[in-house]
């Protein structure tokens, strides 16, 4: 079996179209509408955002795009295969919401099991799993049980287990939660160079600031609604605005570009003082500090 | 695009993981070491052998102690195996992969056959050993009485820890087509008890039925023989003898009862679990 068969090079990487799932709620025949009329095209080869409050319909999306629930309504494709449909899978690598694996296996078997279960030959296995192991930065552990490992390491072991087989798509829902910003910005590399190698990487995460990082695109849901779509340069850069930055200037000079700008018919709307990211202070000490130490051992 | 077929492989990775995660669980444990202590233990409880012969009292403790351990051990094994795939999460990454839901229900129902199988033949294979040196002391304190040499057949003792086997299999089908839809672990397994009690004493209920002599009576027997195997088809191998071995037609009678039974239970549990949301 080969784990990246080819699909139609036109087809999207995922697509619903109409796409409702209901959920019952009690005995009287009442149901829950956890997806609404979804329209969605993710296209091959982007880093694609799915956002939403909690509840807003992201995971079930997902696993109607994966076939592990039935639509009520609508149709959902992979790369132009029918979700329901177990080919549809062979092209996918999928990190679930809060991962839980398989604690009675050490993280190198827990890989190598996922790896064979996607269609890697005996003959690739090793090597595989040594390399999906290695990506994500758990060699080191990679001989311990993953019943011992943090929360932070589950994330990165399922992330090693959803690309192992060299999906051409990996589908991360909340890849980030539960792991610190050094391991948080490690995964956000990761993905940046999966799109490098032109796989499509779908994310729905919590933080916002990573999602603008990253996507290329993104898609917000709420109530099970599609509210917003789009590149995230469009939806965040202001085109008839600029901001230049300078070095701290005195109140007389201030003026004076104040005037200078309203001589021209310009307004001065605002003069702040940059803020660095705190996320960006944090990598900034704690990786020059981690690399000291490793210099030193 | 092409087919995924049907993957034997696949189902036996997931086999293979089922019977790891077992092993490697302290409760599996635990009922194995109950079950083996009960086989040796057996001789020193020989006073309690309601007039049996001696011989015969082991075998019968060891059988129990297959009959019932094995049964505790396949119920649980097969309503939490199945069941922490879906609570804990690990059946969506799996079933995320180019697997088909039909490999994964039957490999988990391999998995506990196997596991089921490993205790049989652990359990018998003392067994064996413990008759083996009993016989021998008996035969050195009575030889009188073994003028012709050994007396227990090895071979029926064999042929009968493999008839266990197959009740514990025909067992975790039926476990594993409850599982299949149930949605609790806790009913799962209460499930599994109820059938293994009903499967047990079926024979009692159809025995009712025929001395009732009444048309409806007989009908309500006859389908719940069908419906519901008769475990005690299991138990043509438990006498000791070698002139007792029920012949080549009845075992595969008893093999094709028992395969018949669990492979339709198993083909009724994919199909509940291929609508299953997970």
């Amino acid at each position: 079996m080969d784990a990246a068969a080819p699909f139609p090079a036109v087809a999207p990487a995922l697509e619903t179209r109409g796409l409702v799932k209901d959920f019952p709620v009690g005995l009287r025949g009442m149901k829950l509408r956890a997806v609404d009329h979804l329209d969605l095209t993710v296209p091959a080869g982007v880093i694609y955002g799915l956002l939403g409050p909690n509840g807003s319909g992201k995971s079930t999306t997902i696993k109607a795009l994966l076939g592990l629930v039935a639509p009520s309504a609508g149709e959902c494709r992979v790369f132009g295969v029918p979700s329901p449909r177990v080919e549809a899978r062979r092209a996918v690598g999928y990190l679930p919401e809060s991962p839980y694996f398989y604690r009675h296996l050490t993280g190198r078997e827990l890989v190598r099991f996922y790896a064979r279960m996607g269609g890697v030959s005996r003959r690739e296995v090793d090597g595989r799993s040594d390399e999906a192991l290695a990506a994500v930065g758990l060699r080191d552990a990679a001989d311990r049980r993953v019943g011992t490992y943090s929360k932070g390491m589950l994330q990165r072991v399922g992330l090693a287990q959803a690309m192992v087989h060299d999906p051409q798509l990996l589908i991360l829902d909340e890849p980030t939660a539960g792991v610190d910003p050094l391991g948080a910005a490690a995964i956000g590399e990761l993905i940046l160079r999966l799109k490098a190698r032109g796989k499509t990487v779908v994310i729905t995460s919590h933080l916002l600031g990573q999602i603008e990082d990253v996507c290329d695109r993104i898609a917000i849901l709420d109530r099970g609604r599609l509210v917003l779509e789009g590149a995230v340069g469009d939806l965040v850069g202001r085109k008839d605005r600029q901001a230049l930055v300078v070095e701290a200037l005195p109140e007389s000079e201030l003026a004076e570009l104040k005037a200078w700008l309203a001589a021209r018919g310009r307004v001065l709307e605002a003069v702040e003082t940059p803020r660095a990211r705190l996320d960006r202070i944090f990598l900034d000490r704690i990786g020059r500090r981690d690399g000291a130490e490793e210099e030193r051992a | 695009m092409n087919r995924v077929p049907f993957s034997p492989l696949r189902t036996w990775l997931i086999a293979q993981n089922t019977l790891l995660e077992a092993v490697r669980q302290r409760l599996f444990h635990f009922i194995v070491f109950l079950a083996l202590a009960l086989v040796l233990g057996a001789r020193w409880l020989r006073d309690f052998n309601f007039g049996a012969p001696e011989l015969k009292f082991l075998a019968d403790c060891g059988f129990g102690a297959m009959t019932f351990f094995g049964a505790a051990l396949t119920i649980t094994a097969t309503a939490q195996l199945f069941f922490s795939e879906i609570e804990n999460r690990t059946a969506l990454t799996l079933l995320a992969k180019p697997v088909w839901r039909a490999e994964f229900v039957a490999g988990k129902y391999l998995g506990t056959v196997l596991l089921a199988g490993g205790f049989c033949a652990l359990l018998t294979g003392l067994l064996m050993a413990v008759l083996w040196v009993r016989e021998g002391e008996l035969m050195a304190e009575f030889p009188e009485t073994f003028t012709a040499g050994r007396t227990v057949s090895y071979g029926m003792v064999a042929l009968a820890g493999a008839f266990q086997w197959l009740k514990l299999a025909v067992l975790a089908a039926f476990g594993l087509l409850v599982a299949s839809y149930a949605q609790t672990q806790l009913f799962a397994m209460a499930s599994g008890f109820f059938v293994l009690v009903i499967c047990h004493l079926q024979y009692l209920a159809q025995e009712a039925y025929a001395r009732a002599g009444s048309l409806a009576g007989e009908l309500a027997g006859r389908l719940l023989a069908g419906l519901v195997p008769n475990f005690q088809v299991f138990a043509v191998a438990d006498s000791l003898l070698a002139e007792d071995f029920p012949g080549g037609g009845a075992v595969a009678r008893v093999a094709l009862y028992g395969a018949g039974y669990a492979a339709v239970a198993l083909g009724l549990a994919i199909y509940c679990f291929r609508h299953r949301e997970i």
